[in-house]
């Protein structure tokens, strides 16, 4: 019998559900053990009957859920908590489910801080009071999906790959765990370290990088080393992918890295409870970079990871 | 808890070789400084990442003091100046918290600095008892 899946997005561009279709071949495999029951973003599905004459939200019960992005306002809570009630495993999918992703950002300020930007402080907008009708009611922040639900399953990235949802998908049906190992992406990272930068300014990524291409990895030194920001050693392997190496041997490469990119962080801390903006501005100093040049580091840091408390207003200095 | 009878934790990480034998001279020849001081002895100074100041200072301290060879004193040759590199990324990091300066500061204390090792402790504990409780704290 197929297992059924439900699907559900929350705060989310849509780029997670676009790597599901994006699995190729290997979809036409899986998809006779999987009957989808519940995906708004392929299948015309009403939460409260097809007239609306409901008046409970309504999904159908399922053997697994995959949940993308991160939980924002109201709504979006009431229906992950549904999802919960309803799928016996919860796989969140993408960085906003997992860590709160790039809206999570906005976590560095308060709700009202936010709404007295958006629609009374920026310049090229009238000033307007903030929409409240027919609207879900923001929370006061971005939470990822274990900060409301238990999950059983991560499956990060912005966006996911599609051969890990491949492997939890066939994972789940065999009755295996998915889990990516609790180690750095520099450790799935081929190219040529020599443990100190080149030295110089911090440069931005898309400036002149030295590399050698259609040679071996070796021959290209680290990222870092050459003085870009890149995330590797905070942020937890997984992503790399198989290329063909010399003679037909195969060597894996971290995936912005096979594009000559440094890494950007997606796939979140190394292990839970880490923080990689503290971890990386130690790693920084330690190879003799300097660390005062990175800009806006806050927020460049925590890219993807803003939910769980990583991201949050300053403290509000107590009057003296 | 007022500010008047605020008694500051303030975390010291004290390097093995120096610092703190520094510390040991300073009890030795009885010099009195203040118990809200918490000495934590690690090998070398070079070793206090800032993921460790940081945890002190989110978790319950609310002033950190890092304590090192005098630079060309290190004992492994220069771990000292290792720490002082990263206190630099730190107090970068202390703005990113929105923490006060004032909560964290590098020292040079050699074993034969018994007083200064007092000395240090008695300001230190001025300082962040002016700036009053770690924000993050419960």
């Amino acid at each position: 019998m197929a297992v059924k899946v439900a699907e559900e997005w929350l705060n989310i561009c849509g780029g997670c559900e676009v790597t599901i279709l994006d699995i190729g071949e290997p979809l036409l495999d899986l998809l006779p053990a999987l009957e989808f029951v519940h995906m708004p973003v392929l299948m015309d599905h009403k939460y409260f009957g097809q007239t609306g004459e409901g008046t409970e939200l309504q999904i159908p019960e399922a053997d697994v859920g995959i949940v993308s992005g991160g939980v924002r306002n109201e709504k979006e809570k009431h229906v992950l908590e549904e999802m919960r009630k309803k799928c016996k495993t919860l796989i969140s999918l993408g960085s906003c489910a997992c860590f709160g992703g790039i809206p999570a950002m906005a976590n560095m300020w308060t709700l009202q801080e936010l709404y007295d930007k958006v629609y009374r402080g920026s310049k090229t907008t009238e000033a307007a009071d903030t929409p409240s009708e027919n609207l879900p009611p923001l929370l006061d922040r971005v939470y990822a999906l274990d900060e409301i639900v238990k999950v059983d399953a991560y499956i990060p990235g912005c966006p996911t790959a599609p051969e890990l949802v491949v492997e939890a998908l066939t994972g789940l049906l065999q009755g295996k765990p998915f889990e990516l190992p609790e180690r750095s992406v520099c450790d799935d990272c081929p190219v040529k370290r020599e443990k100190k930068a080149a030295g110089g300014q911090i440069k931005r990524s898309l400036e002149s990088m030295q590399f050698a291409q259609e040679q071996p990895w070796e021959n290209t030194r680290c990222f870092m080393e050459q003085g870009y920001l890149c995330l590797g050693p905070v942020t937890r392997t997984g992503c790399a992918r198989s290329l063909e190496g010399p003679e037909g041997s195969a060597v894996k490469v971290p995936r912005c890295v096979v594009g000559y990119m440094p890494c950007r962080g997606c796939f979140g801390p190394i292990r839970k409870g880490a923080n990689p903006l503290v971890d990386m501005m130690g790693a920084i100093s330690s190879i003799g970079l300097d660390a005062k040049q990175v800009i806006d580091r806050r927020a460049l840091l925590n890219r993807y990871i803003g939910g769980q408390n990583r991201l949050r207003p300053l403290p509000q200095k107590p009057a003296r | 808890m007022g500010d008047n009878g605020f008694e500051p934790i303030v975390i010291a990480f004290c390097c093995n070789w120096c610092s703190y034998a520094g510390a040991d001279l300073a009890g030795t020849s009885r010099l009195q400084y203040p118990p809200n001081v918490r000495i934590i002895r690690v090998m070398c100074s070079g070793m206090v990442h800032p993921n460790l100041v940081i945890d002190a200072l989110t978790k319950g301290a609310d002033g950190v003091l890092m304590c090192g060879c005098h630079p060309g004193d290190c004992h492994y040759i220069d771990g000292n100046l290792k720490a002082e590199k990263r206190a630099e990324a730190i107090r970068l990091l202390l703005e990113d918290f929105g923490l006060e300066p004032e909560r964290f500061r590098l020292e040079w204390v050699s074993a034969s600095e018994g007083p200064k090792f007092a000395q240090v402790m008695r300001d230190m504990v001025q300082q962040v008892k002016s700036v009053g409780p770690s924000p993050y704290r419960t």
